[in-house]
This record gives C-alpha cells, structure tokens and sequence, in this order.
C-alpha cells in the first residue's frame, strides 16, 4: 500500500509511467492494442507513452482542455437518433464524445489493412458493375440471384444505367479478433458516413498535442481527401464542375459533419428541395436561377433519391433524378444502386468471388458467415445455432430482429421461435461467429483503462486508383463486454494515428496555382441558404432591439434617485414596447424586474432576446458550412449569457451588465461579417434581413416615442433605443427636442441607425443582386426599393407624423416579401403533391 | 381473342397546376400468350418533354413532364391487343410447392422474369405473419404448387369481401385482411403476400378482364374497370401463371395484361409529382371491346 501511494504521486515520468501501466488490465481472452500477451508495452506505442508520461497531471489536463474547447468551439455535434425538434434542429446535438487518446498503429501494419481495404474496394467495385450490368457472376452459380434481390438497396431501374453502379467512397468497419488479425465486420458502401469526424478528431488532437504529431511522425489525412475532391472531379465531364453534396437537412444526425465536409471540400451544401430538373438535367435553385449540377455526393440512401422511380415516400430526393442518371446527365457518387453490396448475405460469397474475380485471397477476410438462403449453411448454422450471432440477411422490414442476436443468450423458448423461422425463411438471415474485439487505452479518471472499440477505415476512387485514408476513426464502447454484436453505436471516438519511419510529407487541400483559375466570387447561392441567410440577420437584429430596449428600461430603473418628468412614462412606453413584441407577458402591474427577466431569458415568450437568438441559431445551424468557426462560437456565447441562473429576477444592476455583454456579443457578430464575410451574395442578404428588421424597429421606436407632445424623456430613450445619443449632443447644444431627433433617427442618411441609412443600405444591396430580367426592367424589390429611398430623401421631419412612419414600415415589410418572393423558396420548395392512385 | 381497349383518365385540380412531372405505365406489355397490335397514349396538355421505355420488369413505361399550366390532365390510352395463351397445365401435375421455393431461392438469374425478385417482401406486400399462416392451410407437405394456390386462390374468394367503398389504394395490407374486404388490388397483395411468405415467388399483374354484361342489356360505355391479379412461378419448365383471386379464375384469354411487378408501386399506372394543385377529382373511364 505505502508503495502504490508514493507511486501514485509520481512526480518523475518514470514514476507516471510506471502508474499508467500497473492500473491497465486487459481483458482475458481479447487483443490488446497497447500491451501484449507478456505484459509490455507493444513497441509502436512506446514514443506516444514517453512523450504522455512526461506530462503532468495538470498539464494533461491542460492539453485535453485544448481539444475539448475545439471540439466545443467548432460546434463540432451529432444527433442522437429519436432526439428530433422540427422547431430546433440543434436541440438534439450532443457534443462529440472524443477520448483524448489515440489509436496508435504501426506503418507495417497499416500496410497491411490499407492493401486489404483498396482490395476489397475493387472487388466490391466490380461485383457491383457485374450486378447492375451483365450479370455474370449470378449466371454462373457464383453467386445466387435471391442473395441480390433481397436487399432494399437493390435498386432495379437503375439496372444498366451509367454510374450506378459506381463506389466513390468505401468504407469498412474493422475488428482486431484475439490472435491479432483484423476482420471486417460491416462493409458501409451506400453514403459512409465518418470522414469528417476522422478529420475534426484529428484537428482536436493535433492541438493538443503538436509536439507529439511531429515527432512520431503521424501520417496526414489531408492528401486523401484531395484524392477523394480530384476523383468526384473527374466524374464530370465539364473542366470546372459544380459538385453538390446532397444532405438528408438539418435533422439528420450527422448533418454537422456534411456541413463540415462541404465547407472543407469547397462542395455546395444542397437538399432535395435545392435541386429541380430542367430539361432532364439536375439544376441547384439559386438566387441567379436554375445552375447545373454535375456531380452529386450522395449522403441520403439511394432508394430516396428519386420519389418518381425509388421510394415514393422519400422527401429527401427529387423527382426525375433517376432518368437524368439513365441519360448520364449527372453523376452521383455512390451510385445510387451501391448500397447493395452491404448485405450480410453476400459476405459469405466474397472470399471466392475474391478468387474468382481478382485472383487473390481476400487480404482482410470478413467474419465467418453463413446465408441460411442455403440448404447446406442453413443445416449448419441450425446445427450450431448456440454458438451462433444470427443477424438479418438483409436491411430489411422483412425481419423482425433489427439487430444481430447471440442465440446462445436467448431463452429456450426465444431460441426455438428463431431455430422455426431460420427453418421457414432462412433467406432473411445469417449466422455469423461471434467475433471478439480487441482493446484499446482510454484515459478516465486519471488512469488508463481498457476498452473494446472497432476501426473505420476509408478508401476513395482517385484518379490513381484507390486511396485509403492512413487513419480513420475508432468507436469505442463503454461496456468491458469485447463480443462484436454487444458494440452498440460506440459511445466516444478516437483519432487513429498511423507511424510512419521517416518524416511525412505535408499535404494541404489548397490546390497548386496552375491548375485552378482565379474567382473572386462564387455566383451559386442556393435560395434556401439565401432564405436562411436573410432570416439570420432578422433574428440577430430583433434579439438586439430587444436587449436595447430591455437596457433602455434597466437604465432608468437604476438611476431613479433623479426622478425627471416623464420619467415615469417612459419607462411605462419601454414596458409597452416589450410587450407588443412579445417579449414578456402583458399584464397590469406588472413589475418592470418581472419583464425585464421574461424579455431576457423567457423561451416561452416568442418575441424575447432568448427566443429571438434561439431562431438565430436555429436558422445558423441549416448554414453552419457558410459561417466561420469565430461567428458560430458567438452563438454559443450568447446561449450561455441568456441562460438565466434561476427563478428569479436578477437584479437591475446586474441585468443591466447581463444585456450590455449580449450587446457586445451581437456587436462582435456584426464587426465579424463585416471584416470577414466576403461581398458575395451571401452576405447580401445577411445584410438585407438586418437592414430590414432594423428599419421596422426603427420606425416602431419612433412610433411610440415621438408623439407630437413627446417629453424630453421620451425623446430621451428614442435616442437610446436608436444608439444616436452621442451624435445627436454633439450636433444640438439644446436638450431633445422632436423635429431635430426624429430627422436624425428617420431621416438622416449620414447616421447609421436612421431608417433613411437601412433603406439606402437596402437599395445597394438589392442592386448588387443578379437579375433575371433581360429586358432592362426592374425586378420588384428593387422598385420598392428604390420607391422607398426616395420617400425618404424628400420628405421633411414637420411632415413625418405617425401615419407617414406606419406607411414607411408597412413599405418595408412589403420589400421584405418581395425579396421572398423573388430569392427564396417558398416553404422549402415548390409545394409538392402526388397524384392520387388509381387502380 | 382480340381486344379493343380505351382507358381514360382525367384529373381535375381545383388550382392551376404550372408543373407536373408524371410516370404512367397505361400501355400494355406484349407477353406470354398476348401481343399488342397497336397502342397510342395521348397527354393533353401536351408534355414539354416525353420519354418512352421499358422499366426494368419490362412494362411499358412513359415519362412526361408538363410544364404548360392546367387545371386539368387528361391521359388517353388506346390500343389492340391479341391474347391467346397456352391452357394451363393440370394443377395436380405439377412441381411440389417445396421443390419450387428452393429452385426459386437457387435461382441464377437476374432476368426481369426471374423468380429471385418475387421471393421477398416489398413495400407493399410486407411480412404479416398472419398472412403466412391463413395461406399455409393451403400448402400440405408435397402439394402441387398450381393445385395448392388455386386452392388459396378460391379461399379467398370465399372469405373476403369484394367491397370498392372499403379500401383506398393506400390502405394497408394488415388492415385489408384482418377486415376481410377489399378490391382486387388488396386480394391480390394478399395472395402474394402469403405466398412469398412461405417461399414462393409471386408478382402483381395490373391489367383488364372481359366482362359480359347481364343478358339482355347492352354494354355500357366506360362502364368497365382496370383489374389486378397475381401471377405465380410453378417452376422453369411452366413458369408464370397468372391467378385471379377476386374472380377464382386462373388466367386465360378474358384476362389483358398491362404490367408486371412486385406489388401495385412497381406498376402503378399514373404517378406523378405536381406543384400546387389544391384538391384532385379523378375520373375514369374504361373500355375493354372483344373484335373477334
């Protein structure tokens, strides 16, 4: 005991080292990836446990704080399944679970897996070009016809069709079973999903490590997506393609890494709503009009890209897609029909059909299976059903069981009811062994411990032929159960680090200079994204006419030992205000403590600073790819500013600061797309949706602040409310007084919260936008526009009543629809419908 | 027999529809036993695009994009077609229903009329269990497939209700047998459901039956109906035989052809994705004329 306390301290790394290693036990019977059989440390991770043990524990602590607040700031999320709100799709995301050590692999072993990866690749490749083509391997008696037709993701009409057939990205989960060889336990060759999680863990890691990263020389990840960018590249025909990556939205649970894959790809983000088809071609709708699309990276099934010809209750695809692909108008990567090859029936086939088509063992076997669609294996796997993982053949609604099961642990009763329908309808499933996983480190309360986990890898079709990626992406499960079938989705994930013996070359995805011509700007802004884009800078600018208003009130509340005339009533006309917005209950009586916290914080009350920020981020998140790391990390701010800390009123001091932090927040958003967004059509209207809302709340101010009789007070706050304080004292000597406020607050063009400043700011903008016209004519809401700026130049303060500022904000609310109307989809697209069946 | 046939079908649409973007599968295949002499299928408003084809079953298949604004879509199919096919074989000589399930599931072919695509579940005819076992009453150990399905045929008919106010195209085959009414395309996904359920392959026919108005009244115009049916595989030496579980008939020369598929999604005649069309009203009017 007195020898483990004083180790346990260890202050040296000897001492630590020597800590880490007599707590890690691996399970019996399994692999480990760490210590061997005899108890020492495999040798390819020895440099990775030097440079770890020479860190403290509070410099560990440092670095894994590095990674998680990169992992938290790039909003880096999945969503868990049946953890859906339509109303906020960023509601269910869960932070990335990353273990902060990695999967370290030798470059002789990686050699290994990589060769058995590119092969099975190509052969699951040519087994689909010969299933979707000649058929040849079926009419030979290599493979059975029913092993093919019982997969969902047989896709009939795309029989014979160019490309669809065609595998882009494969990946493979792998297993490590307890003599060391790997296995494949699952081929993913429909839309894998992982790439960019492999990427996020990498650049999390990275951070907190660096010195490590250089000197085990970790192999780089950036020259197998260029690979990957170059393949989709040479599926089109046209020298510079438009490649769309077509995501299932915003509530799918890997939306964030295909926002992700997009920005760092340089791919243009679509739904199925974005698309449209033209002439049997597949066109993105964008604010310019119909764009072609030539390539398509896939991330919804195959079967719902098409509601004509595949699945016709899909929402996700559009209608005609499949006969564009028929006529080679486009290109989809994975074809759509890939998604065949994943049945468990076929992985009984491959290790012959390995020897057939290639002429090679299957470097990677798969683990053992038997396709009870086979008297023979069907007897068999009856025969040894206790020892047996029976598993659906197909994904399918065919089968009851969704999931693999160990027949061994059912009851009697369970056990006999499977024996009965393997026996009736052995074509639905397969036995499979039992594969044990190996384990690997994870660090949990200051030790290391070990864990079952599996390995993903990647290979991409590149021009040069197949490319793995040297790394990938490791699940790891929280149960010590090491059996394949008990991996449930794997609760955290890990980096995989591949050594290599001599330094690696660095690769950046920026292309060389020859080979891409120079563009300032990209024209295609799809309309949703404008749509959202638009609605953003809506939402921002309520929230912060909101929380002026809410520091407006707090201000006056505060200083109420200098109890002014009209003091009262403007503090009354701020409450008023909030309340005609929505911000906070109406009510006599009142407090204004009880607003103040309701129009801060209340997610009930729709029009709140809260509720506003809240529809920001919601519509931020469906464009998280056009948003910098900085301006998402704002949203994040914000949330926790606004999240109140109890029940009741924080006091008005204290709320007065809470409001003016959120106010330099949104600032800081503001001077963020300002500097750093780039003049493209993209910011345009990011900037019309601020213009506009704050013209309306502009007008609203003046409204309620600027009667004929207004106090100075009142004035007072209007010229809060409209941040024009300080100019309006440098400019007049008097105190406020109506027609020289009002001029400044509606009229003048110089001051940059005047209602005259947003709508010539509106004009610009809208002039900027592409026009669909060619007849020189104006397009609608540039004629509002342009209307509504002259109103504005030549009407004078005396003759701006109340009724001319409701007939300016109206006007502005019409601009706003005609900038829908005009730009944007209408409800996601054009409203569809079915014919109704006949029989 | 030949056979002159006109199907009409119109949709009126209580909005102006800018765009529509159709498939229809109206004109009928040429198969076993039948030939089309002639066949035209006219569109009105006239498609700014159409395309003409065979799906992958072999159905005749038409595409058409509508982009000229209506409020009304009418689609006329007309055609001739001879149909003389061969007697069907004695059903108590033909393969045991066992002997048939493993050929089928040994099959080495992907060919459209290959029995490996009609053995599995499909979207509309899914695995009900209890499906399966009413059908298995039918299959004895060594029953001859054709003798055995007819019976399942007959009970059908026996047993169900023909009732067209009952069901609607999208009713669920569950509910349509657990109710035990329905129309033919509901008897029809029931057979092959409870076929395939135990192994057999079994496709869904869309097409037409000769009807002979009540002696001594004349035929009414329109007053005929598009029809549905099973076809099942007795084996490579017999292959398809179509039955008729709403008329207990195995198929011969009063029953035209139009598709073949899995279930009614493969071979629904007119489907389509609109742009605003409001509410639909569909009328319908067939024509099945014997000319010798």
């Amino acid at each position: 005991m007195a020898v483990q306390g004083r180790i346990r301290s260890g202050r040296t790394t000897a001492e630590r080292r020597a800590t880490l290693l007599a707590g890690y036990r691996p399970l019996p019977g399994s692999y480990d990836e760490f210590i061997d059989a005899r108890g020492s440390v495999r040798p390819h991770w020895e440099p990775f446990l030097d440079e770890w043990c020479a860190l403290t524990q509070g410099e560990l602590g440092q670095r894994f704080g590095l990674a998680d607040r990169h992992v938290h700031d790039t909003g880096v999320s999945y969503r868990v399944n049946g953890d859906l709100d339509a109303r906020d799709p960023s509601a269910g995301e869960r932070a990335w679970p990353l273990s902060h050590v990695p999967l370290v692999i030798s470059g002789a072993e990686w050699q290994t897996i990589s060769a058995g990866i590119a092969q099975r690749a190509e052969l699951l490749s040519t087994l689909l070009d010969d299933i979707y083509g000649p058929g040849e391997l079926v009419a030979k008696g290599l493979l059975p016809a029913a092993a093919i037709t019982g997969s969902p993701d047989y896709l009939r009409p795309l029989h014979g069709a160019p490309g669809a057939a065609a595998l882009q990205l494969y990946a493979a989960d792998l297993g490590r079973g307890p003599d060391g060889r790997w296995w494949v336990l699952e081929d993913r060759t429909q839309a894998p999903s992982g790439t960019g999680y492999a990427l996020e863990n990498r650049l999390a890691l990275t951070r907190a490590f660096p010195d490590m990263f250089r000197s085990m020389n970790i192999e780089r990840l950036a020259a197998f997506f260029q690979g990957f960018r170059a393949g989709l590249v040479s599926r089109s025909k046209r020298v510079d393609p438009r490649i769309c990556l077509l995501t299932p939205g915003p509530l799918n649970e890997s939306y964030f890494e295909q926002a992700y894959l997009a920005r760092y790809l340089g791919l243009l983000l679509v739904e199925g709503g974005d698309l449209a088809m033209h002439e049997n071609r597949v066109h993105v709708r964008t604010i310019a009009g119909l764009k072609r699309a030539d390539v398509i990276w896939r991330r919804i099934d195959g079967d719902f890209a098409d509601p004509l010809e595949l699945n016709a209750r899909s929402q996700l695809g559009v209608a005609g897609l499949v006969q564009a692909v028929r006529e080679g108008q486009v290109h989809i990567a994975n074809g759509l029909g890939t998604g065949v090859v994943e049945a468990r029936a076929l992985m009984s086939f491959l290790p012959a059909l390995a020897e057939r088509l290639l002429g090679e063992e299957l470097i990677l076997p798969n683990v053992a299976t038997w396709w009870c669609g086979q008297p023979k294996e069907r007897e068999m796997v009856l025969a040894r059903l206790e020892d047996m993982c029976v598993a659906p053949a197909f994904r399918h609604a065919g089968t009851t069981e969704a999931r693999p099961v160990v027949a061994g642990e059912l009851s009697a009763s369970e056990r006999d009811a499977l024996r009965t329908k393997i026996a009736t309808q052995g074509l639905n499933y397969v036995g499979q062994e039992i594969a044990r996983l190996s384990t690997m480190p994870v660090y949990e309360g200051g030790r290391l411990a070990p864990h079952p986990m599996t390995l993903r890898v990647f290979a991409a079709a590149t021009p040069d032929g197949w490319k793995v990626m040297p790394g990938g992406f490791c699940r790891i499960s929280d149960e010590p159960d090491a059996r394949a079938v008990s991996m449930r989705n794997g609760v955290r994930s890990s980096d995989v680090w591949v050594t290599s013996q001599t330094p690696v070359e660095q690769v950046t995805l920026l292309p060389t200079a020859d080979r891409i011509p120079i563009r300032r700007i990209t024209g295609t802004l799809p309309s949703r994204a404008a749509d959202n884009l638009f609605w953003l800078g809506r939402y921002l600018e309520r929230g912060e006419a909101v929380l002026r208003s809410v520091r407006a009130l707090l201000g006056r509340l505060i200083d109420a030992d200098t109890p002014a005339p009209g003091r009262i009533k403007a503090q009354k006309q701020l409450g008023d205000l909030l309340v005609s917005w929505g911000a906070t209950p109406s009510g006599k009586g009142q407090r204004a403590a009880t607003q103040v916290h309701h129009a801060l914080h209340s997610l009930d009350d729709y029009g709140s600073a809260a509720a506003s920020l809240r529809e920001a981020r919601r519509t931020a998140s469906i464009i998280r790819e056009r948003l910098s790391v900085d301006a998402w990390r704002l949203f994040g701010d914000l949330q926790r500013q606004l999240t109140p800390t109890g029940e009741r009123p924080l006091p008005e001091g204290e709320a007065y600061e809470l409001a003016d932090r959120a106010l330099k927040t949104l600032a800081a958003f503001s001077g963020l797309s300002q500097e750093n967004m780039v003049r493209g059509p993209g910011w345009r209207f990011l900037d019309i949706g601020r213009r506009i809302e704050r013209g309306i709340a502009t007008c609203r101010f003046a409204r309620q602040f600027a009667e004929p009789d207004a106090s100075s007070e009142s004035l007072d706050a209007l010229l809060d409310l409209t941040d024009s304080q300080i100019t309006y004292r440098s400019r007049y000597m008097i105190g406020a007084s109506l027609l020289p406020v009002l001029d400044l607050v509606m009229l003048d063009p110089y001051n940059p919260r005047s209602f005259a400043f947003q709508v010539d700011r509106l004009d610009a903008e809208i002039k900027a936008l592409p026009s669909l016209t060619e007849s020189g004519m104006l397009e609608e809401p540039r004629r509002l526009a342009l209307r509504l700026a002259a109103d504005c130049r030549t009407v004078e303060a005396d003759r701006l009543d109340r009724a001319r500022i409701l007939l300016f904000e109206q006007s502005l609310m019409g601009l706003s629809g005609a900038v829908a109307d005009r730009y944007f989809l209408q409800n996601g697209g054009p409203e569809r419908s079915r014919l109704t069946g006949i029989a | 027999m030949i056979y002159d046939i006109r199907h009409v079908t119109t949709y009126g649409y209580s909005r102006t529809v800018p765009f529509a973007r159709c498939v229809l599968r109206l004109l009928p295949r040429d198969d076993a036993g039948q030939s089309v002499q002639k066949s035209e299928l006219a569109i009105t408003p006239r498609p700014a695009e159409r395309s003409d084809g065979l799906c992958f079953f072999g159905n005749r298949m038409t595409m058409a994009t509508i982009t000229k604004p209506h409020r009304e879509l009418r689609v006329e199919m007309r055609a001739r077609v001879t149909v003389e096919r061969a007697p069907a074989p004695h059903p108590g000589l033909t393969r045991s229903w066992e002997e048939v399930a493993e050929l089928a599931l040994g099959s080495a072919s992907l060919a459209p009329d290959s029995p490996a695509h009609q053995i599995y579940p499909s979207r509309l005819v899914p695995a009900v269990p209890a499906v399966v076992a009413y059908a298995r009453e039918s299959f004895g150990a060594g029953r001859p497939i054709l003798e055995a399905a007819s019976e399942l045929m007959a009970r059908i008919r026996r047993d169900f209700t023909y009732d067209p106010d009952a069901t609607e195209v999208s009713t669920p085959l569950a509910e349509a047998f657990a109710e035990r009414h329905g129309v033919c395309q509901d008897f029809a996904h029931i057979m092959i459901a409870g076929l395939r359920g135990l192994g057999l392959p079994a496709a869904y026919v869309s097409g037409y039956i000769r009807t002979i108005p009540p002696p001594g009244q004349k035929r009414l115009e329109g007053a005929d109906a598009s029809h549905a049916w099973a076809t099942i595989w007795c084996g490579p030496e017999i292959g398809w035989i179509g039955l008729d579980p709403t008329n207990d008939l195995i198929v011969a020369d009063d029953h035209i052809v139009t598709a073949v598929g899995r279930d009614y999604a493969d071979v629904a005649p007119l489907d389509g994705v609109l742009v605003g069309p409001g509410s639909q009203k569909i009328g319908i009017a067939v024509d099945v004329i014997p000319v010798g």
